[in-house]
């Protein structure tokens, strides 16, 4: 069979025989019919990649959908989003595979570093993919595929990315197919270390559908710890209350977020010996439990709603409860103030009082305003760091009515004193 | 917790149920007047809360006790003697705390006492005394048309105030 490079590809000898051997391991339509082979080149990443067509019973022997970004890497996880097998769109193109409808541009990558049996690896389509494996008994119809050979990490990343963009992939998908490229594990092993992944846990595809925690939850957790240090390094005790704190949330797609890069380049995996950000951690996760397992267990007191259970880990209430773990190392009485879990009372069975938070509201909100820690606006982020910081003055707080409007008021007094005196 | 915006929507029933009905107007009316006064005094306080729960160095001591409603003493025995602190529990006029308020945070440097806004507070304002302090010889004539027009000046008044302090308008 001949093989052809496409005028904008450059030759490579190596290329040339990858697909060589891939051709003689994998039928396609196009060896059948004796028809010539074409290489093409990526004009953005220079990745290398054939078009064929592959019958359903020959790709089942071969596809694997738990495609790695780190190939080399045996602890590396799956990095693709979590299959949904049971929603509509994918049980209807279940039911046209079974059919014999034909699928085109399934992105796969040629790689038998890994589970080499299965060699070609999923990179887009895994859900065309999988409904074609699934019906193979019923159909056995031919598949476009494009399959790339050779990549490196940086043009796997950028294949599995630019595959899912079309579908709606979350940007939590993506946070974790670059973190993985671009720090390796550090984040995930930091997780695991304090509990925030469970031992061979990853982390979640799509947060808003999951109780895990994503990988922005986590870089805003490490970036608001590090943001509260260097700004507390700078405060005297004196003066703590008299300022409003802005926690900030990472950015998340298909851009590393700058400030968590800026961490990440200056401390890379030292953050796993940073025993100060560690405890914090643990604390954090003290907290998130203590209100996890208050709500489930209180339904006759609160409703057993994820948003309450889960309130530990809505992005504000996690940024501003970071950002003050950070502000306060050099200000240890209050910092332990801090680690105390809040104290709950027959009326109020959570620690968060994710219930009352829920339904503050101040004078100066609209309406429609749905309360606190249910947002990731700034107003939020800086009424939740007030919230935990005027919980440090005390050892055996209650996040209660009284103490949500008093800390909210600061925040607006603060903002206003600030803009009066502009 | 009631805030000024139920206040307002009370006054606003109250009147539409004075408006319906045709025998006894005032037994609607008083309400209306009173609750259209509540929302402005509510809203007031509120926002005075905001600045007193600031750590006390951030205000001078008269601020403070206008802020928290507290007289300020001179102290002439005991160790802070010959100093001024703040004392009982003195409560100061809603006027006050408005002028309090624009004076400190907003950058309105011309007087408005003379202006509409102002002539229809102090309206409503001896309304509601008259209301809160009968006398037989205190004539008290009240329409539907009047609590209207207080419910509205409520309303502009605790805009002038937000649009001053906080530089942005309220959602009724």
């Amino acid at each position: 069979m001949k093989i052809l490079f496409e005028e904008n590809a450059k030759k490579s000898e190596k290329i040339e025989e990858l697909v060589s051997i891939f051709l003689k391991e994998v039928s396609t339509l196009e060896t059948k019919l004796d028809v010539p082979m074409v290489i093409f080149q990526d004009g953005v990443n220079n990745s290398y990649y054939i078009k064929c067509q592959i019958s359903a019973r020959i790709a089942s022997k071969i596809i694997d959908l738990n495609a790695k970004i780190k190939a080399k890497d045996p602890g590396s996880f799956r990095s693709n989003r979590e299959l949904m097998l049971e929603h509509t769109t994918y049980l209807k193109m279940e039911l046209d595979a079974s059919k014999g409808r034909e699928f085109n541009d399934l992105i796969v990558e040629y790689n038998c570093e890994y589970n080499a049996d299965k060699f070609l690896k999923v990179w887009g389509g895994q859900h065309r993919a999988h409904a074609i494996l699934n019906v193979i008994s019923s159909a056995n119809r031919y598949h476009g595929f494009k399959v790339y050979f050779d990549l490196n990490e940086k043009q796997r990343t950028e294949v599995a990315l630019i595959s899912n963009t079309n579908m709606g992939v979350s940007d939590d998908t993506f946070d974790k197919m670059l973190e993985e490229t671009t720090f390796g594990d550090t984040l995930r092993e930091l997780c695991q270390k304090v509990g925030l992944l469970g031992p061979k846990e990853d982390f979640a595809d799509v947060g808003a559908r999951s109780e895990k925690i994503t990988v922005k939850i986590a870089r805003s957790f490490i970036v608001n710890y590090y943001m509260g240090l260097d700004r507390g390094k700078t405060i005297k005790s004196g003066d703590l209350d008299k300022n409003i704190y802005e926690p900030y949330v990472t950015e998340t797609g298909v851009l590393i977020d700058s400030k968590y890069a800026e961490v990440m380049s200056e401390k890379g995996n030292k953050i796993l010996g940073d025993e100060s950000l560690i405890e914090a951690g643990k604390k954090f996760i003290e907290l998130h439990r203590t209100q996890y397992e208050k709500v489930k267990g209180n339904p006759e007191k609160i409703k057993n709603r994820k948003a309450y259970r889960n309130k530990a880990l809505v992005i504000s209430v996690l940024c501003g409860w970071s950002y003050i773990a950070g502000l306060l190392q050099n200000h240890r009485a209050r910092l332990l103030n801090h680690y105390e879990i809040p104290k709950t009372t027959s009326k109020i069975p959570d620690p968060l009082n994710a219930e009352e938070m829920s339904n503050f509201k101040h004078d100066s909100d609209l309406p429609t305003y749905r309360g606190l820690g249910t947002r990731q606006s700034a107003k939020d982020l800086q009424r939740l760091a007030q919230v935990f910081l005027a919980k440090s003055l005390s050892d055996s707080c209650i996040l209660d009515k009284r103490f949500l409007q008093k800390a909210v008021s600061t925040v607006v007094g603060l903002t206003t004193l600030k803009k009066g005196y502009a | 917790m009631l805030n000024y915006r139920d206040y307002l929507s009370y006054s606003e029933k109250c009147t539409q149920l004075a408006e319906e009905e045709s025998l006894d107007k005032l037994k609607f009316l008083i309400p209306s007047i009173l609750l259209s006064w509540i929302a402005i005094e509510s809203f007031i306080n509120n926002i005075m809360d905001d600045f007193g729960n600031l750590p006390e160095d951030l205000f001078e001591l008269h601020e403070r006790s206008l802020l928290i409603e507290k007289k300020v003493i001179f102290v002439d025995h005991g160790g802070d003697m010959g100093k001024f602190k703040l004392g009982q529990r003195e409560y100061k006029k809603l006027e006050e705390k408005i002028l309090f308020l624009i004076a400190k945070f907003g950058n309105l440097n011309k007087p408005y006492k003379g202006e509409i806004l102002w002539q229809n507070f102090k309206d409503l304002r001896d309304t509601r005394n008259k209301i809160l302090h009968p006398r037989r010889n205190i004539e008290l004539t009240l329409t539907v048309e009047k609590a209207y027009k207080y419910l509205e000046t409520s309303k502009n008044i605790i805009q002038f105030v937000s649009t001053n302090v906080w530089h942005k308008k309220i959602s009724f």
